[in-house]
Order: C-alpha cells, then structure tokens, then sequence
C-alpha cells in the first residue's frame, strides 16, 4: 500500500461553497462547488473514480463518487436524495456550504487503456461514476480505438446528463447509444434494456475494456452478455458502493470479501468481484 | 510505581471494585487500587485508547451568515494503563498496526495512542478462559511495552521496554536486578505454559489449522449457518474484543447550533452494519455477519494489517456470548469438520 497522496483531506472536511445548482432528473442534482480556502481547492486532485465524503452540516456525511474529470472540468457531485442526510443535501440552495473529505479510494484505470477500444455501459444514476472517465477518455481520444457508450434508463425521463450526452453525440468517433426500457411517444433513439445495445452497437471484443454500473439486475444482464461475447473477466470493470463511515480503511463498514471499498476500490474488475463472495 | 505514573497521567488499570466483584479496566483515582494480581478483567483495556464513545470534531454552520467552522477535537490528556496482561497487549498491538499502520494513520487513534504509557504484566498462571499460547500472544509479555512487570515470589522483576519506562526505573531509584534476571523470568514463562493444560481448561483453539480454511474459503455453509442460527446478534463478542475496533460515525445536534460529530464502537453482527441509505443491503442474513467476524479474525488477508492472527485469546467472547459462538468454540466447530473429513 502507499501513502496517501499530498493534498487528501483526511480527518477534518475542507469547506466548499456550492456556487450553483442544477436539477438533472426527478431527485438528482448537480451541486458544483469550490473550496473556500483556494490553496485546498488547488491541492485537491482526483483521479476518475475516486469518491469523497460529504458532509452536510447538521445532518451528517455521506460516500459519493465524483463525476467531474480530472482535467479540465468543473468539480461538482451529482447526488439522489435517498436518505436522511442526501435530503438533507437537497434542501440546501448556492451559496450554502458543505465539508468535503477526500478523494479517497483506487479510481479507474487509465494509462493501461493505450491502444484499446472503451466502452461505457451504464444503466440509469449508474452513469455518474462513470462520468469522470468518459470525460477524461474523450480527452485522449487519438490514443484509444473506439469509444462507445451505451445508456440506458426506465424512460427519458430518468436520463442524466442529457444536455452532456447531446454534446457528446456531435463528438466525432464517440459512438453514443441511448435507450429506454420501454417504447414511448416522441422518443426518437434505442428501445430496450442497456445489455440489449451490447450486440447493436457492435461492441468489439478484442483490446476492449468494459465499464459497466448500473443497479444490480441491469449489471448482471450486461456483464453476462459481455462475457457471452468472449470479453474476459478482468477486461470488465465496474466501481461498487457500500455504507462508508470513515473513507480511509478504519471503520470497516464497507468491507467486501477480503477487500474494503473506500481503499481496496471503490473500481474493481468483474474478476474481483467474483471472488468478493458477496452480493453487488 | 501507579503513583509515580498517575502524577503526569491519568491512570487506567484492573480494580476489583466493590469488593468481590469482577474485575474490570477503569479509570483509577487512588493508585493503590490497581489490582495487579487481578483476574484477567471482563472488559478489554481498548477503550482507553479507543473510547466506546467519543466526541472527534464539531462544528457550527450559520446559514444565514453562511460562515462554517469546524473545531478538531484533538485535546487528549496523558494516559497510563498499568496491568494489562499478554493478550491485551498484544490486542493493543494489533490495534496499532491497524490503525496507525496501512494507507491512512488514524488521526484520531494516534492522539490517544502516543499520549499512552503501557505497563504490562505478564502472566505467570493462566486463568481457565485462557488460550493465548493457541493465538501466539502470551502468557508473557514480549514488545510493545514501556514497562513489563513479572511476578518473582514476592517481587516484581521491572524491564523497561523504551525510553520512557527506563525514565521511570530511574524516577523510581530501582535497582539492577542483576545478570540472572533474564534467565528468570524465561523460567517464569516456561512454568506459567506448562500450567496450561491443567488450569487453562475450558478452551483450547487450534487456531493455525483453522486459519488456512477460513483463508481458503474451505468451511462448508453448514458451519457457518449453525454459527449463524447461535448468534443472538447483541454485539457482545465485538465490545470485548481486544481487537475488534468497528466504529460508526454521527453527527448529533448538541447546544445552540453547534453539532458534534461522535464515533463509537459498532459491532458487524448488526443488521444494520452494511444497510445503504435507500435500504439496499448487501450483507442480509446473519450468517454473513458472523462468517465477517471470523473471517476478520482467522483470515491471513485481516492478519497482514494485524502482523499476525486477529484473535488474542483472551476468552472474554466466549464468557460473553450467550450463544455457543466464542471463538474456540468456532474454532472447534471447524477443526473437528476437517478432522472428520481426515476420517472419510
């Protein structure tokens, strides 16, 4: 294990300002935010997929994975109200403060993805994790063969990030693929659950590396059409969540198998994860 | 010597108080108090270090003002705890390396911690809960303390184990106990082993055996759904535990405005250990829950963060479980699988 990095808000949470709050879908917002002390905010560096601990003053803290790309982005976190301090979260307007703790855990891999074609799997909120690296990958495009990505959720409705994805779509060689489980009037894209674009978007098995999130039923059904197309164990990669109290490898509440998500993870290959011995 | 340690700390050791009652690790106003010769206390000497319940931060957000301010508690006065046997030394030991060792130290552990002055005893007879020559941490004391006391006859043998225990030997004008002492007390030690087998009786752990199945994932469910069916879920085997060291973290309102935010012990046998906001949780039936605190006790994968096995063997979870379920029990139950399968 190494040290961790210069900069890692440890112990006591650093105060960030949410400069400004966007609605994405029903329950989730997109809070961006800067650290009131700028030299914090200039030492704080993320790797994609990393999480931080966020507390919300009066209520508590929480684990939450970081969207924003380490280059070249705005830091925000994009949240669901689901519990008592998420709500909490919710209720607060720009210009309130939060505390932050962090980054914490492993992040996505990156400089092993030279020469490889990338593609995104991702079913409804599962996308935020996954943000991060598809915003850092389109950066490095000239380095990676085909960039896919494939979304799905319940209805239009529930699709995050539309206003990125429209964007994304005019971005040449990014293969963007959008659907919803079920028909409905005026929508124009894909029809079917997300493991379903697998074999329509053609996704290469060769040199391909996989991220998939998503809610369990949805995970489990892309990960098996993947594998049913010959990817291998350790090609798929997916980030786990758990209950987190401490976000440093203290507390245990996050441990899974012989690992702990807060530093073991919270990114994991599927061939890690079949050995956790545990449920997603 | 509690004297001399309690003028500069406040001192934590086994008393017997009321008389006849069990003897328990507490904070010592009188230093004649401390009860060496005590039997091994029914609490671990952990929350000294680690309390049961502790205040690490608050803050204050004034929403109209939009000012936060957040206040480390980081105020923690010299402690000295005297008396601790072998296998809460080692517990202490173990929760050292897990806390200050790995990727992050704990900040909050280590303030406690290198404010902290040790006295060990060691054992010169085991108590019938004992198994520590099973788990490899006693009966005597080895590392880990500023000062180590034996029980020769009527006198202590007195070894300093850092600098500030050879500060107190001189504070307290000892004399040099001379060349034979070494020999002494490794004849102490080898008596106090050989009383094993006739007083050490209610436990034995084979603990080596049964480490690499558990490491290997070679217990069959049966066992696990018997340890899982025998588990009342009260989280006592956690609270004793010398090394078991799960905590949860709340922010609690406390006076005008102000929040603090509070760790205390949590134990994985509860449900609510790994339920998800949203009420997803991973880990539901409660044979998962206690294959977790085995695992982390006999697995190697926990042993690498402990340098050695996760149990001490101390008894108290055996005493204390209201189940079949301490752990030479369990241990028991897979030793006596694998001996089985010897048979087939």
């Amino acid at each position: 294990m190494s040290a961790p990095r210069p900069g890692v808000i440890v112990t006591v949470p650093e105060v960030a300002v949410i400069d400004e709050i966007k609605d994405e879908i029903e329950d989730v917002r997109t809070f961006y935010f800067s650290f009131e002390n700028a030299e914090v905010g200039r030492r704080f560096r993320i790797r994609s997929g990393q999480f931080v601990m966020c507390t919300v003053f009066g209520a508590g803290e929480f684990a939450v994975s970081l969207p924003f790309s380490p280059e070249a982005d705005r830091p925000h976190l994009s949240v669901r109200q689901v519990g008592k301090v998420t709500r909490a979260l919710h209720e607060l307007r720009a210009g309130d403060k939060i505390g932050l703790r962090g980054p914490f855990g492993n992040g996505f891999p990156f400089a092993e993805l030279k020469g490889r074609n990338i593609v995104y799997a991702a079913g409804g909120i599962g996308i935020i994790p996954l943000r991060s690296s598809i915003v850092h990958v389109l950066q490095h495009r000239e380095d990676l063969g085909r960039i896919i990505l494939l979304y799905g959720a319940r209805s239009s409705k529930d699709h995050m990030y539309r206003y990125m994805i429209d964007e994304w779509r005019k971005i040449p060689g990014f293969e963007v693929h959008v659907a919803v489980d079920r028909a409905e009037p005026g929508w124009p894209g894909e029809v079917g659950f997300v493991h379903t674009l697998i074999a329509k978007a053609a996704v290469p098995v060769k040199d391909t590396t996989a991220f998939v999130c998503g809610p369990p039923v949805m995970f489990n059904a892309v990960i098996q059409e993947l594998l049913a197309n010959g990817l291998k164990d350790e090609a798929i990669i997916s980030t786990l969540e758990r209950h987190m109290k401490c976000g440093i490898g203290k507390c245990q509440h996050c441990a899974i198998g012989r690992t702990l998500v807060c530093t073991d993870g919270p990114v994991y290959t599927y061939k890690q994860i079949k050995t956790l011995g545990e449920q997603i | 010597m509690a004297a001399a340690l309690a003028e500069d700390h406040d001192l934590y050791g086994p008393v017997i108080d009321p008389p006849g009652a069990e003897p328990r690790f507490d904070r010592v106003e009188d230093p004649a108090a401390v009860r060496l010769e005590a039997a091994i206390p029914y609490n671990p000497p952990k929350s000294v270090i680690f309390p049961q319940a502790e205040r690490i931060m608050s803050y204050t957000y004034d929403r109209a003002a939009r000012r936060a301010e957040i206040v480390r508690d980081d105020h923690v006065r010299p402690k000295a705890l005297v008396g601790l046997r072998a296998c809460d030394l080692t517990g202490l030991l173990c929760l050292d390396r897990f806390f200050l060792g790995q990727e992050f130290v704990d900040e909050v552990y280590r303030d406690h911690r290198k404010k902290l002055f040790v006295v060990a005893n060691s054992c010169v007879r085991p108590f019938p809960q004992c198994f520590c020559v099973c788990t490899d941490s006693g009966p005597a004391a080895r590392e880990g303390y500023d000062v180590n006391l034996t029980e020769a006859g009527d006198d202590y043998l007195f070894e300093a184990g850092s600098v500030k225990g050879e500060v107190l030997a001189r504070r307290l004008g000892l004399k040099d106990a001379g060349p034979g002492a070494a020999a002494l007390k490794a004849r102490i030690g080898e008596a106090a082993v050989a009383r094993f087998d006739a007083e050490a009786t209610q436990n034995k752990a084979w603990i080596s055996r049964v480490m690499n199945r558990v490491t290997t994932g070679f217990v069959s469910n049966d066992i696990w759904e018997y340890i899982g069916d025998q588990c009342f879920e009260c989280g006592a085997c956690s609270f004793v535990c010398p090394t078991c060291s799960c905590f949860n973290i709340e922010d609690v309102a406390a006076r005008s405005g102000q929040t603090d935010r509070l760790r205390s012990w949590d134990s994985c046998s509860y449900e609510g250990y790994t339920r998800m906001a949203g009420d997803h949780n991973p880990r539901q039936p409660v044979e998962d829950r206690r294959n977790k605190r085995f695992f982390c006790k006999l697995s190697y994968s926990q042993s690498r963060k402990y340098l050695r096995p996760g149990c001490v063997g101390c008894g108290r979870c055996v005493r204390v479980c209201p189940g079949d379920i301490g752990m030479s029990n369990v241990v028991t139950y897979i030793r006596r699988e694998i001996a089985k399968e010897g048979a087939e």
